[in-house]
């Protein structure tokens, strides 16, 4: 087993070079009126072809920021990107507008969470998924068609060169999240952001369109981010998840590791407010407790401080004071002063048997 | 779309009844007797019949729709001969102007027409040019002095512009023409000097208003999430503007300009007495003024319509525009 | 007296003090239009107006000196004449383009020294009577002609008479036809259209025109200078259509008439000056337009730029908010026109409820006419009046019996003292007035005057459209309010006569003061039937002196008029008799 979770390893920690996506130091900050904000702090992770990092987090704990920043869609007068985002070996971080347009809906495209406010109502499927085709490629409107219907085929649209001319509206939610894939799909690109695809879809329309994910990733060997809340979907669809909390990535492994011996106290909350169906019904969710923090004025030291139960076992206070790092640098690592001993101890006594 | 028209006409011809039978009974609750007022100094009682019976005043209200609504179809014949017969379609006669009612609509209706389309071609496109400047440089000093100025534009009362233009531009310096109506086919560049000060003032206010509108619903749009989705599939700033965001902001503003429209068309009251311009605004105060009840009617009726037909012709584009709409 | 009703009306709608104007020099006057000159302290003294003889009425009139033929000349004004059909017009707007257009039997010509004269106009004279003033005969002119050609006869004359008795004309005069067929002249007589004929007016032959009045009316040739009184032919009437497009008789033919927008005249090339001792006709054309307010025009005049400088308004006068810097500016003095309008403004007292003559003269000594004045435009205003005929009407004599021009300000002791004599301290006062923003700051001076009398004042608004219905009601529940009155030819007759004839109260009748005097009545019997105009002057001169003994009612001002015209216009004139400019005497510079 070790000759597989080394190249595991080595993606999830550090510099490899085999990583298509590359994210080094991202800090992404907004001025707003009230002071600035703080969405994305210091966070590092890369991503392989052909394989699912699944990010994980409440609203607001920097998940999609990080995946518009990806993207460079946030409006640059506003916002101040630093650190590194690098794609194939390019540099995202500082590139000219001209450049991100080349790349975005080619080399790496993007799933949005509910298709119906994110495609155009004014324009049909078809004129949709084209347009980026010819954007990119410089096809004619007749094949820009043509490789519209070929795509709405390939998502598993009936009727493809019938539905092809239908408006947004005249489709059902999933069959719309379907041509929203296909749409970000058309030029084969090397990196889909799937920012909550399914959180919009009911829960059967929800594990078809994880398949069509999985299946088109095998098919063209993609490289998907999948942002999500719902660790459920985590778990059958990525190879690797971090968690994101506050801005910051508080855990970080394979989803074996993360969701069978989670480590930091905010997955555990996270594991723990999540019905299961294998597990006894009579045991109550808990959700976690508190809300996120204000990511103008973060609480000092473990921004999760103030909600963690655990923070009484860290001898010296140092939840409140010093804020811990993502360790180790390499493989599953969390971001926690609880001692390995005491994450496994309160693991295997409080959290194992509530998830049952 | 035949069956949305038709259903509409209908609608709206069932409206416009409803509106008719309104105007005329709120006419009637005015205390000025138009009679009494023709009647002059010297009003015997008996003098008083006879005018009541030759206006046609002597009748029940009830009646008296009757004759007006049955009039548009088969003409009118007012008793005592003292006027002509009103062909149909027949609106009335006034028995201040001593015209038939459509005869004056229809001489009055060009130059509120002229008045409203001229400005309107000149503040559609600079209001909307302006207001996806603005929207496009957001922020900018571009953006704030197109806010700042539309603004103090769209604060300005005409009452208050109308004069100063006036004014400005012609009492003291000579520089335009007097604001007067002459017909285009007659004489297009006199058409053009004599409404030139009145399409700058209304259309100054105007420009503003749209300016306005034009940047909000950009900026809306700009925050929507397809807009994002465009951009997220590569597509450039101009064309995410134009096929995107301006196509959704369209909407709002051809609902609100067809509503303007329609309002204008009407005649606009406030201008037209301003600038001395003899349009449908004008007749309407006037009539008011003189009593004159079936012009009053007549001006009425026709702001209505254009009011319903726009309503109607929004509903419509709309639907061109947003395939979400659809009409039946 | 219709005209001053609707005018006033449309002023008040407005809320607008449209007839403001201002009386600072003496010699403000410019046109020698002498008739209206005069400052507030010293009104006109002689009678402005006389009597032609048969010399007189021959043509053509009188030239203006250095004038000359030719040229287009503007008209601007707010409104579009409300009737131009004779039978209908009444109003003194109306009147002035009428002249342009159509000929009565008599008129008024300018004289030199600015002064007015009655003249055959269509008659060869001033008509002849050999009864006192019961049936008046009139002679046409030779060579008078319609607009296609036709000559106008004597029929022609008598149908126009005829016609006015018809149903559809509603808001002319209606002197001629009481006096030819009794006040219920419309069941004695409806009018030519069914073919029946007037017998009290005969046309013996093609010249001749033969009135039989039911009683002596001896100024019934000024009656017949109304405008209202002009000629219509049989063959153009198109009754209730005619008044949008009349048929010329006058200099001018009307081109084109675009209803409250232009109205465009032509020359009548069957118009001969030689038979026309009042119109000069100077230009080819007038272009008129409306639509303009006063504040336009007025700014118009000011700039006096382009087509401008040919212009002049027959009402428009010069806005409220230029008064002062007109006044100041003396290239505008040239071209700027000034006098008193024939208008007097009244403060009626209801006599039926203020019987007690002590209390109705305490009301006339208490009132503050120099408060009200101000708040209505000050000297520009109008000359406080002391007397119920205006010095622009014939016969007119000074008198100030209340010495309201030595305490205009209103003289609350004396009034106190009058009250105590007549036990009536406290006395109630009902005040109506129109309910305008004006209104209400002139009641409240109203108010503070007739209190500090010893009044017990209660103000009643009444609404600007209705006002004059209300106020005209004999039964009304009013004890004070105002009211305005201009003669329709400038004698005493129509001066007094409608206000004050205690016979003449009715429903919506003009004798808002409700008095019924039989010395009064008789008096006014008495001065009809004087046959000298200049004595029947000084009857109605008498009459005036005794109403104001008697205290009916609080005259408050003879209303000023100023105009501003175009300086490319030269003979503009204000016309005294109805207070607007005339277009008689224009011509193109």
């Amino acid at each position: 087993m070790t000759t597989q979770a080394k190249p595991e390893e080595a993606a999830a920690g550090g510099g490899s070079s085999t990583a298509f996506l590359s994210v080094r130091d991202l800090s992404v900050r907004f001025s707003t009126e009230d002071g600035v904000v703080r969405a994305v702090d210091n966070l590092s992770f890369d991503v392989e072809p052909g394989t699912t990092l699944g990010i994980v987090g409440e609203s607001g704990s920097g998940k999609s920021v990080t995946n518009l920043a990806i993207l460079g869609l946030h409006n640059p007068e506003k916002t101040d990107i630093t650190g590194s985002i690098k794609l194939a070996g390019q540099e995202l971080v500082g590139a000219s507008t001209k450049e991100l347009e080349k790349l975005r809906g080619k080399t790496m495209s993007m799933i949005f969470q509910d298709p119906l406010t994110a495609l155009s109502p004014f324009h049909t499927i078809g004129k949709q998924i084209g347009e980026t085709f010819r954007k990119h490629t410089g096809a004619s409107k007749k094949e820009a068609r043509d490789r519209a219907i070929e795509m709405l085929t390939k998502v598993g649209i009936p009727q493809p060169n019938v539905r092809v001319d239908d408006y947004p509206h005249q489709f059902s939610g999933g069959m719309r999240q379907r041509a929203m894939i296909a749409m970000s799909l058309v030029c084969n690109p090397k990196l889909v952001i799937a920012d909550e695809p399914t959180t919009a879809l009911d829960v059967t329309v929800q594990a078809q369109i994880l398949d069509l994910l999985k299946d088109l990733q095998q098919e063209m060997g993609t490289a998907i981010i999948l942002i999500t809340h719902d660790l459920g979907v985590v778990a059958n669809t990525a190879q690797k998840i971090m968690v994101m909390y506050a801005g910051r990535a508080v855990e970080r492994g394979t989803v074996r590791e993360v969701l069978k011996t989670p480590q930091h106290p905010y997955t555990w909350g996270l594991l723990s407010s999540m019905p299961n169906l294998s597990g006894p019904v009579d045991v109550p969710l808990r959700p976690v407790r508190g809300t996120p923090p204000s990511l103008i004025n973060l609480p000092s030291g473990c921004p999760f401080n103030p909600r963690c139960d655990f923070r009484e076992k860290v001898v010296g206070g140092g939840c409140t004071s010093e804020r811990p790092a993502l360790l180790p640098e390499a493989g599953h690592a969390t971001a926690c002063h609880l001692t390995a001993a005491q994450k496994q101890d309160i693991f295997i006594d409080q959290i194992q048997p509530r998830l049952g | 779309m035949l069956r949305f028209l038709v259903r509409r006409s209908l609608g709206a011809l069932v409206i416009l009844l409803i509106i008719s039978m309104v105007t005329f009974a709120l006419f009637f609750a005015i205390p000025a007797d138009p009679a009494r007022l023709y009647c002059g100094k010297v009003c015997s009682p008996e003098n008083l019949v006879l005018i009541k019976h030759s206006m046609g005043l002597d009748q029940s209200v009830p009646m008296q729709y009757w004759n007006w609504l049955s009039g548009i179809f088969v003409g009118h014949t007012y008793p005592g001969g003292d006027v002509p017969h009103c062909d149909a379609p027949c609106f009335g006669w006034s028995f201040v102007k001593k015209d038939m009612v459509l005869d004056t609509l229809m001489d009055r209706f060009p130059t509120t027409l002229s008045l409203t389309v001229g400005s309107a071609v000149v503040f559609l496109i600079f209001g909307i040019g302006t207001g996806m400047l603005a929207a496009h440089k957001q922020g900018k000093a571009a953006d704030k002095i197109a806010s700042a100025a539309s603004l103090v534009a769209t604060s300005m009362q005409i009452y208050v512009a109308g004069p100063l233009a006036l004014w400005a531009l012609v009492y003291s310096t000579d520089l335009l023409d007097l604001p007067t109506y002459v017909p285009i086919t007659e004489d297009p560049i006199g058409w053009f000097t004599g409404l030139l000060v009145p399409w700058i003032v209304l259309s100054l206010i105007w420009t503003a208003n749209y300016t306005r509108m034009t940047r909000s619903s950009m900026v809306e749009q700009l925050t929507e999430d397809y807009v994002r989705t465009a951009r997220a599939k590569g597509m450039s700033g101009t064309s995410v503007f134009m096929r995107y965001a301006w196509r959704g902001a369209m909407g709002t503003i051809v609902t609100v300009f067809g509503i303007d429209l329609g309002v204008l068309l009407g005649g606009a009251i406030i201008t037209e007495s301003t600038f001395g311009l003899h349009g449908l605004g004008e007749l309407a105060i006037r009539s008011f003024i003189d009593s004159d009840l079936s012009m009053l009617v007549g001006v009425t009726m026709v702001a209505a319509t254009f009011i319903v037909i726009f309503n109607i012709v929004v509903d419509a584009v709309y639907a061109l525009i947003d395939p979400r709409i659809r009409l039946a | 007296m219709n005209a001053r009703k609707s005018r006033r009306l449309a002023a008040a709608i407005m809320v607008a003090g449209a007839l403001t104007v201002t009386t600072a020099c003496s010699s403000g006057h410019s046109n020698g239009d002498g008739a209206a000159s005069g400052a507030s302290k010293e009104p006109v003294k002689a009678a402005s107006i006389s009597v032609g003889t048969a010399e007189d009425s021959k043509g053509p009139a009188a030239a203006e000196p250095n004038a000359k033929k030719g040229g287009t000349v503007n008209m601007i004004d707010r409104d579009d004449f409300s009737h131009l059909d004779p039978a209908q017009i009444y109003l003194n707007y109306n009147s002035e383009v009428s002249l342009l257009l159509t000929r009565q039997l008599t008129g008024y010509k300018y004289l030199p020294d600015g002064t007015q004269k009655l003249v055959g106009d269509l008659a060869t004279d001033t008509g002849t009577t050999t009864d006192g003033g019961k049936t008046w005969k009139f002679t046409l002119k030779d060579g008078v002609k319609w607009q296609d050609g036709t000559p106008i006869t004597s029929a022609d004359v008598k149908y126009s008479i005829e016609r006015t008795f018809a149903s559809f004309v509603k808001s002319g005069p209606t002197y001629v036809q009481t006096w030819l067929a009794g006040d219920k002249y419309r069941e004695a007589y409806a009018g030519p259209y069914d073919g029946k004929s007037l017998d009290a007016v005969q046309a013996p032959d093609a010249k001749t025109v033969v009135f039989t009045f039911k009683d002596a009316h001896p100024d019934a040739n000024f009656t017949l200078a109304m405008t209202g009184y002009g000629v219509v032919p049989k063959a153009q009437d198109t009754k209730d259509a005619y008044d949008k497009k009349p048929f010329s008789s006058g200099p001018y033919q009307i081109v084109e008439h675009v209803t409250d927008k232009s109205l465009d005249l032509v020359r009548n090339p069957n118009w001969d000056p030689a038979t026309d001792p009042i119109r000069n006709a100077y230009p080819d054309k007038w272009h008129m337009e409306f639509g303009v307010q006063a504040q336009q025009s007025t700014e118009r005049f000011m700039a006096d730029n382009g087509a401008d400088k040919l212009a002049f308004s027959f009402h428009n006068q010069v806005h409220p908010s230029f008064i002062d810097q007109v006044k100041a500016d003396e290239k505008l003095k040239p071209r700027t026109l000034e006098g008193l309008s024939p208008y007097v403004d009244y403060y009626f007292i209801n006599n039926t409820r203020i019987k007690d003559q002590k209390v109705r003269e305490a009301l006339i000594r208490a009132f503050p006419h120099q408060q009200t004045r101000q708040l209505q435009g000050g000297t520009s205003y109008g000359d406080y009046a002391t007397t119920y005929m205006s010095p622009t009407v014939l016969g007119y004599e000074k008198s100030d019996v209340y010495d309201t021009l030595k305490k205009p300000q209103g003289d609350p002791e004396a009034a106190k003292k009058l009250l105590t004599e007549a036990n009536a301290m406290g006395q109630t006062i009902v005040y109506a007035y129109n309910n305008t923003p004006l209104q209400q700051k002139v009641t409240e001076a109203i108010r503070v005057a007739l209190e500090a009398a010893g009044f017990k004042f209660v103000p009643k608004p009444l609404d600007a459209k209705t006002y004059y219905d209300a106020i005209g009601l004999v039964n009304n529940e009013y004890d004070l309010y105002w009211g305005g009155w201009g003669a329709d030819w400038p004698t005493g007759y129509t001066s007094l006569q409608p206000v004050w004839d205690g016979r003449a109260i009715a429903d919506g009748a003009s004798n808002y003061a409700h008095l019924n005097d039989p010395e009064v009545n008789s008096a006014i019997d008495a001065a009809v039937k004087i046959a000298d105009p200049v004595e029947q002057g000084k009857a109605w001169a008498a009459l005036d002196k005794k109403l104001q003994q008697k205290a009916v009612s609080i005259p408050d001002v003879y209303q000023r008029s100023l105009s501003l015209y175009g300086s490319g216009l030269g003979g503009v004139k204000y016309d005294t008799l109805f207070g607007l400019q005339s277009p008689l005497n224009i011509y193109v510079k």
